[in-house]
């Protein structure tokens, strides 16, 4: 029995001091082949029960959520440092937590007032086509040289889309901004009719912050966990 | 009292009704020992708990309260620096900032400055509602949650009309001749110059319904909701004339099925989880808080 308490109570100590050791160490450290196996394991888990109803058990993400793959090397927010990932977990996005990515929303241009923080007008129909027009001609699709020019100039000016997608539309992780001439969207299908929606309803995803409802080994562990979902194979 | 044979040693370590020291020996140390091990857990996780060690998820700790090394990586991320490559001056830079600021916090909580700073006061009310609505996200509604709300706000989830619209304009006396041109296919600019007409010019071609209306003015928008493609409308009268609406295209709103709206529906649920729950909190404060209201503003 004694002798059982003290292999029990040296389990939970060297558990500790492993834990401790991973937290210590810089987040993108290379870990050893055993603390990382260990790692993605407990990882995994803390995964299939915290994120997996969002973000599927693959971690595929959802385009009728707008919850993003997790598997490909495409980063809405930051650049996949595993660092910035475990701050996305532990704070959110949209999350209402002061340290949360809340800097910026899609306003929906198909509305009155497209958006509560920027003075911006409402776009028509047509302008919205000649917009996806000019998307379409910089992913390298035929479009209409008046439409693509009408769009470009919505998109450089009234429009305001250059804001946050760049002036080169490729987006910008710092706010979480879509690369808009990929082959990766965030919400529907990338086909006209639904980026037609995003535009006309704006999109303002939201993410939990999970500080305080993970411990801090588990916040690294799954940071760990879905850097490693972007380096499979 | 009777003597009784002592039982066998196995028999007499699992008969709880026998005295056996060494039973009692053991039971002892493992008890100790587990109390040992919960008092180590708690003094190491234990909120409030005096310690000398700082913990591995923190960087320094202030008065016993810990500075996170998520904060401490994330502010120097936001200088630009790669938290791999930061040298240990930068490390140190950092780390002292976040050490002055959490003493200034706490010196702030000491002199109770949110009483008399109104920015404060304001940064504490936002913090206690960005605490109840972050609460009110941390669940991800299921599928047949969603669909509920769905259903309950159907007419909220369809696409935004659209219109293709001209208004055209006559002295009231030409107003049916007009209207019959219009009606039998004639241009709208033919028939405004021949009956005396003009176009307001008050739409600009293919338009959301919510434009048309604030184009338009409710009532001539009311009337142009109602026709179809290719319809024109009865003459309507105003200051400036008769008005006729000559509809080359409508689109009316189209509702939504689940899939194609479910993001907004997501969306939509937990703005009103949020709403609630920070009604709820505000309940919940006035219901615990003894507020006196003086008798003038009673």
């Amino acid at each position: 029995m004694l002798s059982l308490g003290v292999v029990l109570v040296a389990g939970m100590a060297q558990s500790q001091a492993r834990e401790g050791r991973l937290l210590r160490l810089d987040p993108d450290a290379r870990l050893a082949p055993d603390q990382r196996t260990a790692a993605l394991a407990a990882g995994r888990r803390v995964f299939r029960a915290q994120c997996a109803g969002c973000h599927g058990p693959d971690g595929r993400g959802d385009t009728g959520y707008g919850a993003p793959n997790l598997a490909d090397r495409d980063w809405l927010y930051g650049t996949g440092a595993v660092g910035e990932i475990e701050q996305t977990i532990a704070y959110g996005i949209r999350s209402h937590q002061p340290k949360g990515w809340n800097l910026a929303d899609m306003p929906a241009f198909g509305a009155p007032r497209p958006s509560a923080k920027e003075r911006l007008d409402p776009l028509s129909p047509g302008d919205i086509g000649d917009v996806i027009a000019f998307l379409s001609a910089r992913r390298g699709a035929t479009a209409s040289a008046e439409a693509v020019a009408r769009g470009r100039a919505i998109y450089q000016g009234r429009g305001g889309c250059y804001d946050c997608h760049g002036g080169d539309a490729a987006g910008d992780p710092a706010i979480g901004a879509p690369n808009l001439i990929d082959a990766v969207w965030l919400y529907g299908d990338g086909s006209p009719p639904s980026v037609f929606r995003s535009i006309a309803q704006g999109r303002r995803g939201v993410m939990p912050g999970f500080a305080g409802r993970l411990s801090a080994v588990q916040l690294r562990q799954v940071s760990l966990y879905v850097k490693s979902l972007s380096e499979a194979p | 009292m009777t003597a009784t044979a002592p039982p066998a040693a196995g028999v007499a370590w699992l008969d709880i009704r026998t005295v056996h020291p060494r039973r009692a020996l053991i039971l002892m140390g493992a008890g100790a020992g587990l109390g040992l091990v919960l008092a180590g857990a708690a003094l190491f996780t234990a909120k409030g708990t005096t310690t000398l060690v700082v913990p591995a998820d923190a960087v320094a700790m202030v008065n016993q309260q810990p500075i996170s090394r998520i904060d401490f990586d994330g502010q120097l991320r936001a200088l630009a620096v790669d938290p791999a490559k930061a040298t240990p001056a930068m490390r140190r830079q950092v780390l002292n900032d976040m050490i002055r600021e959490e003493l200034y916090v706490q010196r702030a909580k000491e002199l109770d400055v949110g009483l008399v700073d109104p920015e404060v006061r304001s940064a504490m009310v936002k913090a206690v509602e960005a605490q109840a609505a972050a609460d009110a996200i941390t669940s991800k509604p299921d599928s047949a949650e969603l669909r509920g709300f769905y259903d309950k706000h159907r007419d909220k989830y369809a696409s935004e009309g659209v219109m293709v619209v001209r208004d055209l304009v006559f002295p009231p006396a030409a107003a049916a001749q007009a209207r019959t041109a219009l009606a039998a296919g004639a241009a709208p600019e033919v028939v405004a110059t021949r009956f005396g007409g003009r176009d307001t010019g008050k739409t600009s071609g293919e338009e959301f319904y919510f434009a048309a209306r604030i184009h338009l003015g409710e009532a001539l928008f009311t009337a142009a909701r109602a026709l179809k493609t290719g319809e024109v409308s009865e003459a309507i009268a105003d200051a400036d004339g008769a008005h006729l609406l000559v509809m080359a295209r409508n689109t009316p709103p189209a509702q939504y099925d689940f899939e194609t709206a479910r993001a907004q529906v997501a969306t939509d649920y937990q703005a009103a989880a949020v709403a609630r729950y920070q009604g709820a909190e505000d309940g919940f404060l006035r219901r615990r808080a003894n507020v006196l209201v003086a008798k003038d503003l009673k």
